[in-house]
């Protein structure tokens, strides 16, 4: 217990100074603001461009609002894991590379303490990040496109935070198992990204997916997905998140070996 | 009562043998110097009794509860991490509670040197910096057991003396294994030497030991001229090797005695100007033992 | 919408973007090794709106 309170003081101070405390949540706020305010100048940028033939009458749809949120949550799932993947890719991966957990190695370290300490910030900042990121979206949404029902906006962003915290396993295991941090971001996001692609092409088949969990997050904003396959993919999520950290902590222990001496 | 016992160790990388069935035993509040030129497995022997490195053969016996501390050869650092606060999370991660962590962590800095510089980050320190860092880490809870790769290689002259003289000063309570090229140091604090060859280990024992085996005791005789050595060496029938001025007689069983020299040089030593006895340096002997291909 | 209030919209995307490239351009001059030539991260930090800081907190800086 003693060692999981100092090395989560580490990571907090790691991610503090090295300004991921910062960069990360700003990132994703410029993002959430970026969306509304782009969709909603969209028709002048079009018009200033003049490439409509003269004379031309173009009727753009204005978006709803619920567009809107889940548009941004679209952004998140390309530019935002990708920032997750990058900030975090390295946390095991490259402290072995440089040499650094050297002198974590050759300590009785618990090896979950480890694990969990840096799952557990990395998982506090992207949650942070994406929530502020929503918050500031919906802000801009509601100035420009109108409101969206709040109840709605909560149950999505809950059911949208369980998928991140999946990706940040994914992104932390393969830090515990590749043997630099470019690797690690290689491996995590071409999984999370082929599977997601493999459930958009064959998913029909099974209601019940953890990649089906930002759909399911998005329905929220129109009505409700069905609760019942939500409920059991949300199930299922929490198990794979499980189970990744215990494969985590695994691999950080078998990997230890390759930390530079 | 001895703190490790090394029987066998072996590693392999892909069919290298980077340490060869090496067996040896540190007894308690000793040092041993681990010596052999580069590439010869020290790091990795060192790597894996503190445990970073697993043996593909063989056995450590250790004193696990006694506690280890590990300085590695180039050790790194958080670089957002100040000296102290390095210090008192490896101090805590070994057990050391709350406030004696930080009581150690700021003994253990100011003992290595870097009282002044408590506050600043780590990825601002030198090379040097880095080493003394390396140390305070290694020594701050206090194990049983220091294992020091190459401790003193980042050092200034002067730094490199302050540093082994703080070593000899903890050797009182602790047992220390620790590689180096610097083989005066080694010769200073060695209770034992162990001479690594392509992961073997090709000759161990105390420092008296492995010169009386490799280095027989000389005396030199420095006279004025070449034509005096020349006619010293025509009148004496002792085996002796000469270089223009300069005489080298080897002290071995079948040889002439002191006293046998300087009584014939009493009689026959004209142009003398020098006799010295000597022993040969831990060099000659690495060079003997591990140099030659 | 008229025109002031636009601005007032836009202007803390504006700041935003100017605080993360400052943040990133203090931590540059502060910090004394980076991956890669100091003078070529400025230019990045720079000239490449959001994306030039990030990459710099990434790949530039030493976090390990
Ligand atoms: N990770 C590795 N993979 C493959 N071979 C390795 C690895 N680490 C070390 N070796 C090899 O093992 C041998 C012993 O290396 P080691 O680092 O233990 O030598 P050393 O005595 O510490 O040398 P130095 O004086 O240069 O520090 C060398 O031949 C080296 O090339
Ligand atoms: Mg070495």
């Amino acid at each position: 217990m003693n060692q999981f309170g100092v090395l989560l003081k580490k990571e907090w101070r790691e991610n503090v100074r090295n300004y991921k405390l910062f960069w990360i949540p700003t990132v994703f706020i410029l993002l959430g603001i970026l969306e509304p305010v782009t969709n909603y100048f969209l028709p002048q940028i079009l018009d200033s461009v003049g490439n409509l033939p003269e004379g031309a009458v173009f009727k753009f749809p204005i978006p709803m609002p619920e567009q809107i949120i889940a548009a941004i949550m679209g952004q998140y799932q390309f530019v935002g894991l990708l920032i997750i993947a990058l900030a975090y890719m390295g946390t095991i991966a490259g402290e072995r590379r440089s040499g650094t957990a050297t002198l974590l190695y050759a300590r009785p370290l618990s090896f979950s303490a480890y694990f969990i300490s840096k799952w557990i910030i990395a998982s506090v900042i992207a949650l942070l990040s994406v929530w502020l990121g929503f918050l500031a979206g919906y802000y801009y949404t509601y100035l420009l496109f109108g409101s969206v029902d709040l109840m709605g906006l909560v149950q999505f962003m809950a059911s949208y935070s369980l998928w991140i915290l999946l990706v940040v396993s994914i992104v932390m295991v393969s830090s515990a198992m590749m043997p630099n941090a470019g690797l690690a971001a290689a491996v995590s996001l071409g999984v999370i990204f082929i599977s997601q692609l493999v459930d958009s092409l064959l998913g029909a088949y099974w209601p019940v997916s953890p990649m089906k969990l930002p759909a399911y997050a998005a329905a929220w904003l129109e009505t409700a997905p069905d609760l019942g396959d939500f409920w059991w993919s949300v199930g299922v999520t929490i198990v794979l998140i499980a189970l990744l950290i215990v494969l985590g902590i695994f691999l950080s222990r078998k990997r230890a070996a390759t930390t530079k001496v | 009562m001895s703190v490790l016992e090394v029987k066998g160790l072996t590693k392999s990388y892909n069919g290298l043998l980077a340490a060869d069935h090496i067996f040896f035993t540190l007894e308690e509040g000793t040092a041993t110097a681990l010596i052999g030129p580069n590439g010869s497995g020290k790091t990795t022997t060192l790597s894996m009794i503190a445990g970073l490195l697993k043996e593909t053969e063989g056995t450590i016996k250790r004193d696990f509860k006694s506690g280890v501390g590990f300085l590695p050869q180039y050790p790194h650092f958080f670089p957002w991490l100040t000296a102290l606060e390095f210090t008192e999370m490896a101090a805590k991660i070994s057990g050391v509670d709350g406030k004696k962590a930080r009581q150690q962590s700021v003994r253990a800095l100011e003992f290595v040197g870097l009282g002044s510089t408590v506050n600043k980050k780590t990825g601002a320190f030198s090379g040097g910096m880095k080493q003394r860092l390396g140390l305070a880490q290694a020594i701050v809870h206090q194990p049983k057991l220091l294992l020091l790769d190459e401790p003193v290689s980042s050092l200034d002259p002067t730094g490199r003396r302050e540093i082994m003289n703080l070593l000899k000063s903890l050797q009182k309570d602790t047992t220390i294994l620790y590689s180096t090229h610097i083989l005066n140091d080694a010769e200073e604090m060695t209770d034992q030497l162990l001479f690594l060859k392509q992961g073997k280990l090709v000759e161990q024992g105390s420092l008296a030991e492995v010169k009386s085996r490799y280095a027989e005791p000389k005396i030199r005789l420095r006279f004025e001229t070449e034509a005096a050595a020349a006619a010293f060496e025509e009148r004496m029938l002792w085996q002796m090797r000469r270089q223009r001025n300069v005489i080298d007689l080897p002290l071995s069983e079948n040889g002439p005695t002191m006293q046998q020299v300087l009584e014939a040089l009493a009689h026959n030593g004209n142009g003398i100007s020098g006799v010295d006895r000597q022993t040969a340096s831990l060099e000659e002997i690495f060079h003997k033992v591990v140099g030659a291909k | 919408m008229e025109e002031p209030r636009l601005i007032l919209l836009l202007l803390p995307v504006f700041l935003i973007q100017l605080g993360l490239m400052i943040f990133a351009l203090v931590d540059l001059i502060k910090t004394p090794y980076t991956n890669g030539p100091k003078w070529m991260w400025a230019v990045i930090i720079i000239v490449v709106n959001i994306i030039g800081p990030i990459l710099y907190f990434v790949m530039g800086r030493r976090n390990y």
